[in-house]
């Protein structure tokens, strides 16, 4: 099951990456979001799972590709310069930090140490109740940033407020 | 169970691997592709590969409801900047007609 899932994320980013037409490489990112919700179920955490589906692929990626279908830029435009230098440069940089992630983690004696999973999967109670005694602080400042947000995207895209 | 087996299987290991090839792929994204739209999605990978990282050690190395409680905080985050950031690409079509961000560098003049 972890093989399914690992591959339909890596499949889907690598699609999203490839892709020309942006809407097709959003629908790829959902793909992608999905199997991470997958990843998340066999990590025995289904709350994560279900907000990254309502979250993720439900909310940000649709916003995304409302903003695309407004702009009607639905392909990448002609480079104005080539800049092959930048391109071949971070082509270079990424994979070289493609391989060293790949060593490391193979290597990593402390991944590799015995692990002793959770046995008992998430549930909202247990989230709900350390959320509102433990981090009840931080939990108003989230509310206040995403009030703080959507005014920012208000006045930001409003012509004369 | 051989550690090959146990890896396919999905331990610690592996979901960093996914974590981090994730990761790689969102940078890419963000470093190759020229569209502000889709350097955008880029952000949102990497943001969701530290997700998968975060709830694998909460999993494997105890802490579960501190691990989901923060990615809580993480996508409350994510979904701010998703507002703001789709904002200034809109702002920056009008303005300039364009999605492209090599052509979005005239505070360089």
């Amino acid at each position: 099951m972890f093989l399914i899932f690992a591959l339909i994320t890596l499949v889907g980013a690598l699609l999203m990456f490839r892709l020309k037409n942006l809407i097709t490489a959003g629908l790829s990112l959902v793909l992608c979001f999905i199997g991470i919700a997958g990843l998340f179920v066999l990590l025995g955490n289904p709350v994560a799972a279900a907000l990254q589906i309502i979250v993720y692929s439900g909310a940000i990626v649709v916003l995304v590709l409302f903003v695309i279908m407004l702009l009607a830029s639905h392909e990448e435009e002609n480079p104005e310069k080539p800049r092959s230098i930048q391109r071949w440069g971070s082509a270079v940089t990424v994979s070289a930090l493609g391989v060293g992630a790949i060593w490391i983690v193979k290597n990593s004696k402390i991944l590799a140490s015995p692990t002793t999973p959770n046995v008992d999967p998430m549930t909202l109670n247990r989230l709900g109740a350390s959320l509102f005694r433990d981090h009840l602080v931080g939990f108003e400042i989230a509310g206040l940033l995403l009030l703080a947000a959507m005014i920012a995207a208000v006045s930001l895209v409003k012509r004369e407020l | 169970m051989t550690p090959t087996q146990a890896f396919l299987s999905g331990n610690l290991q592996a979901y960093i691997l996914v974590a981090l090839l994730l990761f790689v792929i969102g940078l890419a994204t963000v470093l190759i592709r020229r569209s502000l739209l889709i350097q955008f999605m880029g952000v949102e990978l990497m943001l969701n590969a530290a997700n998968v990282a975060l709830l694998a050690f909460a999993r494997f190395r105890g802490g579960d409801v501190q691990g989901t409680v923060f990615y809580l905080f993480i996508i409350a985050v994510a979904a701010c900047e998703a507002a703001v950031g789709l904002a200034i690409v809109v702002a920056l079509y009008r303005h300039k007609q364009t999605t492209d961000s090599d052509r979005a560098d005239s505070l360089r003049q």
